[in-house]
C-alpha cells in the first residue's frame, strides 16, 4: 500500500467521523424540536392537539423549498461554468428535498383530515396541487439523470430541469394568493405580525432550525455518497488511461 | 434580423415536412375526435351535463393532444442527425428552438380548431370568442415548455416516459388559470367577466413571457452539447 | 496556418473511454484518413473535430479558436458530414438544400450550384426518399460545401459513392483541409496524405508515446497513449508504406 493511498484512507476515515457527529446532532437536535413541539408549545384551543403537526409541516416544507434552492444554485453553476461541484450538489440537494416534500405532503394530508375532514380527491387544493407538482418535477430531475446518456449529457439536461423546475417553486407559494382556495393564507408571515401567541413562534423557530440542520447534515452525507460515486468512475476512467487515479474529489 | 430568417426557415421547413408527409395532423385530429366520442360515452353526457363538463375535457383533451404533438417533434430531427446539422449552422441554437415551438404551436393551434367546433357538435358546449381567447393564450406557453422538454426527452432513452412527467407539472398553472377562465367564458361570462377586467388572461399572458423567456435561454443548454 | 491542434483530447461515455488521450495536429491543406476498426474512435473523434460535442478532457483548437468557447465563430468555418445524413425525407433535393442555405444566410443561387457541383441537378425536384442512397450522400456532401468551409470533416463519405462519386470526392477535396474517417485504405492512400490509425480497447503493447519516423523532422504528431494513435506519413501516396506502419512502443510513463 503507497504512502498516498494510506492518507486518502485515513482522510476519509476523518471525513466519515465528522459526518458522523454532525449526523448525532442533528438528531439531538430533532429531540430538542420533539420536546418543543410537545412539551412546550401549547394546545391550540380549537383544534386541539392536531394543530402541533404544524410545526413539522411548514419546517419539511420550508427544507424541501431550500434543497430545491439548492439544486437552483448548483444546475446554474453547472450551466455557467460547467461546476462538477454544483452539479454534485444539485443530485444530492434534489434527493434529500425529495423526501422532505414527502414529509410535507404526509403531514399535511394527516392535519387536513380531522379539520376540514378534508378529502383530497374531492378538493384539490392550489397548494396540495402545485406541492405534488414539485415532487414531480424533481423526480423527473432524478429520472432524467437515469435515462440521459451518462456524463456531461446527463447533467446538462438535468441542470435545465432543475432550473426551469425552480420556476414552479413561487408559482407555489403564490398560488395560495391568486387563486385562493381551502388552505390557510400564510400564518407566520401575514402583515401586523404573526397571527400566533409567542411560545408557538419559539416552538416552530427550533423546530425549523432542527430540520434544516438534519436537511443540511442530509445533503452533505448524500454528497458524500455522490462524490465517492464520482469518485469511482474517474478511477475507471483513469485506469482505461492508464494515468495515476486522480486525487479524491472534493 | 437573422435570428427571426433563420426561426422562420426552420418553422417553414417544418410545417411543409408536415404538409408533404402529412403524419401528425390527420392523427392528431382523429385523436381530438376520438377522445371527445369517448368522454360523451364515459361521463354518459346530455344536454345539461354537457356544458357543465366541457370545460374539463377540453383541458384534459388538449393537454394529450399536445403531448402527443411535441413528442415527434424532436425525435425523428435526432435520428436523422438533422439537429446537429442545423446547429452547426450559425443560425444557433436559440432560432433553431424558437423555429421548431414556433412550427409546433402551429400545429396545436390547427388540432384545436378541429377540437372547439368539435366540442360545440358533441358537447353542445357554447365556444365564446372568450374560450378561443384563454384557449390560444394557453397555447404559446404551453408550446414553448412542451417543445423544450421534447428536445430534452428526445436525448434519452425514456422519451415517452420523461415528456409527461417533465412537461405536464409545468402545465398545471396554465390548466388552472385557464380552467377556471374557460368556465366561466362557458358559463355566460365574457372577458368583462373579471373583476380587474381580464384578470386571468393577463395571468396566462404573465406565463407565456416568463416561460418563451426561460425556455429560450434554457434552449442552448438543452440542444448544444 | 494549423487547422487542427489537439492536446489530450479524451471522450468518454459514463465510465468507458470511447478516445484517446490525443495529440494531432492538421496544418492548412492538409488531408488526413482515419482508419480503424469498429469501435476504434473513429466517428467520436469526428464528432469532436465538427464541435459536435465537447470533449470529456483536453484541449481542441481549430482554426487557432478555442472549440468550446469560440464555436460560433469557427462552425462557420467547417463543413461536416455525420454518419447520419441530417437530410429531411419529406423534402426534395433542392428544398433540402435551400433549407440550409437560409440557415448560412445563402441564398438559392448557392444552392443550386452547389447541387450542380454534386451533379444532381437532374434530381432537384426529387424526394429525398425517392433517392439512392449513393445520391443523399452526394446532396449531404454538397450541404457541406455550401457555405464554401476551410475544413471538412466527413464520416465515411465513400460508403455507398460509385466511381464517379469518388472523383467528386477528389474535387470537393481541392483547396481545403480535410479529416475523413473510412475503411477503405486504397482511397484513404488516393485523397489523404496522410493516416491516423486508431485501435479500441487495451493494448498495453503499443501504448506510449509514438515517436514519428526519424527522416521526417517537421511531421504533424499524431500521440497515442490509450489505443494508440498511429501515424502513417508519406507526402505523395505512392510514398506510403503498403500497410499502415505502426511506431514502436516506448516506455509508458503516467503523466
Amino acid at each position: 500500500m503507497t504512502e498516498a493511498v494510506r492518507i486518502s484512507a485515513d482522510l476519509e476515515r476523518a471525513e466519515n467521523r465528522r459526518l458522523t457527529a454532525l449526523a448525532g446532532a442533528a438528531v439531538a437536535g430533532m429531540l430538542v424540536a420533539g420536546w418543543a413541539i410537545f412539551v412546550y408549545a401549547p394546545q391550540d384551543a380549537l383544534q386541539g392537539p392536531v394543530q402541533r403537526i404544524f410545526y413539522l409541516h411548514v419546517a419539511s416544507a420550508v427544507a424541501a423549498f431550500g434543497c430545491f434552492a439548492v439544486v437552483l444554485l448548483g444546475s446554474v453553476a453547472f450551466l455557467w461554468r460547467g461546476s462538477l461541484v454544483g452539479d454534485r450538489l444539485g443530485r444530492a440537494a434534489a434527493h434529500v428535498g425529495l423526501v422532505f416534500t414527502t414529509v410535507t405532503f404526509l403531514m399535511g394530508v394527516v392535519w387536513a383530515k380531522p379539520i376540514w375532514n378534508w378529502d383530497p380527491t374531492r378538493t384539490w387544493d392550489a397548494r396540495l396541487t402545485s406541492t405534488a407538482a414539485l415532487w414531480v418535477i424533481y423526480a423527473g430531475y432524478l429520472l432524467v439523470r437515469r435515462f440521459a446518456p451518462p456524463g456531461r449529457t446527463a447533467m446538462r439536461l438535468a441542470a435545465v430541469v432543475g432550473v426551469i423546475g425552480f420556476v414552479d417553486v413561487p408559482v407555489v407559494y403564490f398560488s395560495v394568493e391568486w387563486w385562493r382556495t381551502l388552505h390557510p393564507g400564510p400564518v407566520l408571515t401575514a402583515s401586523g405580525g404573526p397571527a400566533m401567541p409567542a411560545p408557538m413562534v419559539v416552538a416552530y423557530l427550533v423546530t425549523q432550525l432542527a430540520v434544516g440542520f438534519l436537511c443540511g447534515v442530509l445533503v452533505a452525507v448524500q454528497y458524500r455518497v455522490q462524490a465517492r460515486r464520482d469518485a469511482a468512475v474517474a478511477r475507471a476512467v483513469a485506469a482505461q488511461l492508464e494515468l495515476a487515479p486522480a486525487p479524491e474529489a472534493r | 434580423m437573422r435570428f427571426a430568417a433563420a426561426a422562420m426557415a426552420v418553422a417553414g421547413k417544418d410545417l411543409r415536412c408536415e404538409l408533404r408527409g402529412k403524419e401528425l395532423l390527420p392523427a392528431l385530429a382523429q385523436f381530438v375526435v376520438l377522445s371527445l366520442v369517448i368522454a360523451s360515452f364515459a361521463f354518459d353526457l346530455d344536454s345539461s351535463s354537457g356544458p357543465r363538463l366541457s370545460p374539463g375535457i377540453l383541458w384534459l383533451v388538449l393537454v394529450f393532444a399536445g403531448l402527443l404533438a411535441f413528442g415527434r417533434t424532436f425525435a425523428a430531427e435526432r435520428d436523422t442527425g438533422s439537429l446537429e446539422a442545423m446547429l452547426l449552422t450559425p443560425a444557433g441554437p436559440s432560432a433553431v428552438f424558437a423555429g421548431k415551438a414556433l412550427a409546433a404551436t402551429v400545429l396545436l393551434v390547427a388540432c384545436e380548431a378541429v377540437l372547439l367546433p368539435a366540442m360545440a357538435v358533441f358537447l353542445a358546449s357554447p365556444i365564446s370568442p372568450a374560450v378561443v381567447a384563454t384557449v390560444l393564450l394557453a397555447t404559446v406557453g404551453m408550446a414553448s415548455l412542451g417543445c423544450l422538454f421534447a428536445a430534452l426527452a428526445a436525448q434519452t432513452r425514456a422519451r415517452e416516459l420523461l415528456l409527461p412527467v417533465l412537461t405536464l407539472p409545468l402545465w398545471i398553472p396554465f390548466v388552472v388559470v385557464g380552467g377556471r377562465a374557460v368556465q366561466v367564458a362557458m358559463s355566460g361570462g365574457g372577458f368583462g367577466a373579471w373583476s380587474p377586467v381580464g384578470q386571468p388572461y393577463a395571468v396566462l399572458l404573465d406565463f407565456d413571457i416568463l416561460f418563451l423567456v426561460v425556455t429560450s435561454l434554457a434552449a442552448r443548454f438543452v440542444l448544444d452539447d | 496556418m494549423i487547422v487542427v491542434r489537439a492536446r489530450g483530447l479524451v471522450q468518454r461515455f459514463g465510465d468507458r473511454v470511447a478516445l484517446g488521450p490525443l495529440d494531432l495536429e492538421l496544418a492548412a491543406g492538409e488531408r488526413l484518413a482515419v482508419l480503424g476498426g469498429n469501435g476504434a474512435g473513429k466517428t467520436t473523434l469526428l464528432r469532436l473535430l465538427a464541435t459536435v460535442v465537447r470533449p470529456a478532457a483536453g484541449r481542441l483548437e481549430l482554426f487557432g479558436l478555442d472549440a468550446t468557447r469560440q464555436r460560433e465563430r469557427l462552425r462557420a468555418r467547417l463543413g461536416y458530414v455525420g454518419h447520419q445524413l441530417g437530410l429531411y425525407p419529406a423534402l426534395t433535393a433542392f428544398e433540402n438544400l435551400e433549407f440550409f442555405a437560409r440557415l448560412y444566410g445563402l441564398g438559392r443561387g448557392e444552392a443550386r450550384t452547389a447541387l450542380e457541383v454534386v451533379g444532381l441537378s437532374g434530381a432537384a425536384g426529387r424526394r429525398l426518399e425517392q433517392l439512392s442512397r449513393g445520391q443523399q450522400q452526394r446532396l449531404a456532401l454538397a450541404r457541406s460545401v455550401l457555405h464554401d468551409p476551410e475544413l471538412l470533416i466527413l464520416d465515411e463519405p465513400d460508403a455507398s459513392l460509385d466511381a464517379e462519386g469518388r472523383d467528386l470526392l477528389a474535387t470537393l477535396f481541392e483547396g481545403r483541409s480535410v479529416v475523413m474517417a473510412t475503411h477503405d485504405l486504397a482511397l484513404a492512400r488516393e485523397l489523404c496524405g496522410r493516416a491516423l490509425l486508431l485501435r479500441s480497447g487495451r493494448d498495453a503493447g503499443h501504448c506510449g508515446r509514438l515517436r514519428p519516423p526519424e527522416d521526417r523532422p517537421r511531421v504533424p504528431r499524431a500521440i497515442g497513449r490509450w489505443g494508440p494513435a498511429t501515424e502513417a506519413e508519406g507526402t505523395s501516396p505512392s510514398a506510403w508504406p503498403p500497410a499502415v506502419r505502426i511506431g514502436e512502443a516506448r516506455g509508458v510513463s503516467p503523466r
